[in-house]
């Protein structure tokens, strides 16, 4: 009888065991699905309003818009990766993009960066540390910093709109592992993911 | 009971490492100088002694560069934080490339005359391990500030590596929840 009880046990602990990993994974997918969501609608949107800002003639501004879609798509591509390393399939649910005026659209986009920036992918961070998935850790890392980058180039963009007008296509260099996006090269690595500047690409 | 802990990932194995190049590396030039201070005779076996330590010590920093980067990559960056992990790379960078210099020029020095099968005199194991010396303070210089930059990124900004998972509030509900509400 002994036996019998303490074989019940076991079985029910290792069910609850399994049950909580199988709950861990679930949750890391679901922030992996929302951010790869998130990632892809943010390039298709960007592209839509560096159209605008060109109509508009503000070509500086077209160009960081078009470098951000970039490495929102580097985003995308390694939240991808992760999401099948976990047995998922990535899917993005495409919105229309709003687009307005240019200043509208810097003004949507230094919003939606801080978001992200500031709450989303320090939860999802700190989800993905409480299960210990370090490919999680590194692609939300990854968005994160270039993210903040992103919040920031907007931002002086924004300050500098009225100056910008009439201006031509600027040359900005997002990282192809990380999407780490900057107006100019002045290291030899990525800040962000330690790679070598190599890995840059221009986009204007 | 006591058991052994998990093996450390490539990233969580930087703050295991990182105390190896220090100590070994700051220990060298105590041996150089007990080595320079005695006869020739007596001096080369602490030479050689310092040497092999500063052998391990280099090995042990480029294993720390390389974990470092690993461990950086996972990172979560804060305002002020970037600029010393920033400096914090960089040194660390500088620090390999000196130190591989370093080992190359002192083996040279301790095993030329051991090739050309000469007798030590002052000059090989006195006055030129002196003047190495000199070379190795800007090891040492670099050293402390790449260590001193790690400190702060952990001691200050509060950065840790990937040891074990960290637990979250059960009660918080989840992220990807948050994210399906805003929408």
């Amino acid at each position: 009888m002994k036996k019998v009880a303490a074989g019940v046990i076991v079985v029910v602990l290792a069910l609850a065991a399994l049950t909580s990993v199988a709950n861990a994974a679930q949750t890391s997918l679901e922030n992996l699905q929302a951010a790869f969501n998130g990632e892809s609608n943010a390039h298709a949107r960007y592209l839509a309003f560096a159209e605008k800002a060109d109509t508009e003639g503000y070509g500086e501004v077209a160009s960081l818009f078009r470098a951000a879609a970039k490495a929102e798509e580097v985003h995308a591509a390694n939240h991808a990766v992760v999401i099948k390393k976990l047995g998922g399939t990535p899917e993005a649910k495409m919105e229309p993009a709003v687009v307005g005026s240019t200043k509208d659209n810097l003004e949507a986009a230094i919003k939606g960066e801080s978001y992200e920036r500031d709450t989303m992918y320090p939860e999802f961070l700190k989800q993905a540390r409480a299960e210990g998935n370090r490919d999680a850790v590194q692609t939300f890392n990854y968005a994160k910093t270039a993210e903040a980058e992103h919040a920031k180039l907007y931002s002086e963009a924004l300050n500098n709109l009225a100056q910008s007008q009439g201006s031509k296509a600027k040359d900005y260099y997002v990282c192809s592992i990380c999407g780490y996006t900057t107006a100019r090269i002045d290291f030899s690595k990525c800040p962000s993911c330690f790679n070598d500047k190599e890995k840059y690409q221009k986009v204007s | 009971m006591l058991e052994f802990p998990p093996i450390p990932t490539w990233d969580a194995l930087h703050p295991l490492i990182i105390h190896f190049p220090i100590a070994l590396l700051l220990t060298v030039p105590v041996f150089i100088a007990v080595g320079a201070a005695m006869s020739p005779e007596k001096g080369r076996s602490y030479l050689i002694a310092a040497m092999v330590l500063l052998l391990a010590g280099t090995a042990a920093t480029l294993v720390a560069v390389e974990t470092g980067e690993a461990a950086g990559r996972l990172a979560e960056r804060a305002p002020g934080m970037e600029q010393v992990l920033e400096h914090h790379e960089s040194l660390a960078e500088r620090t390999r490339i000196v130190f591989s210099v370093l080992s190359v020029i002192f083996v040279a020095l301790v095993g030329t005359p051991w090739l050309a099968k000469r007798a030590d005199t002052r000059l090989t194991t006195t006055i030129l391990p002196l003047a190495f010396l000199v070379l190795y303070s800007v090891g040492i210089l670099l050293l402390v500030n790449t260590a001193h930059h790690g400190g702060r990124l952990v001691h200050e900004f509060g950065v840790r590596a990937m040891v074990a998972p960290t637990p979250v509030d059960a009660n918080a509900s989840l992220p990807a929840e948050k994210e399906r509400d805003r929408d």
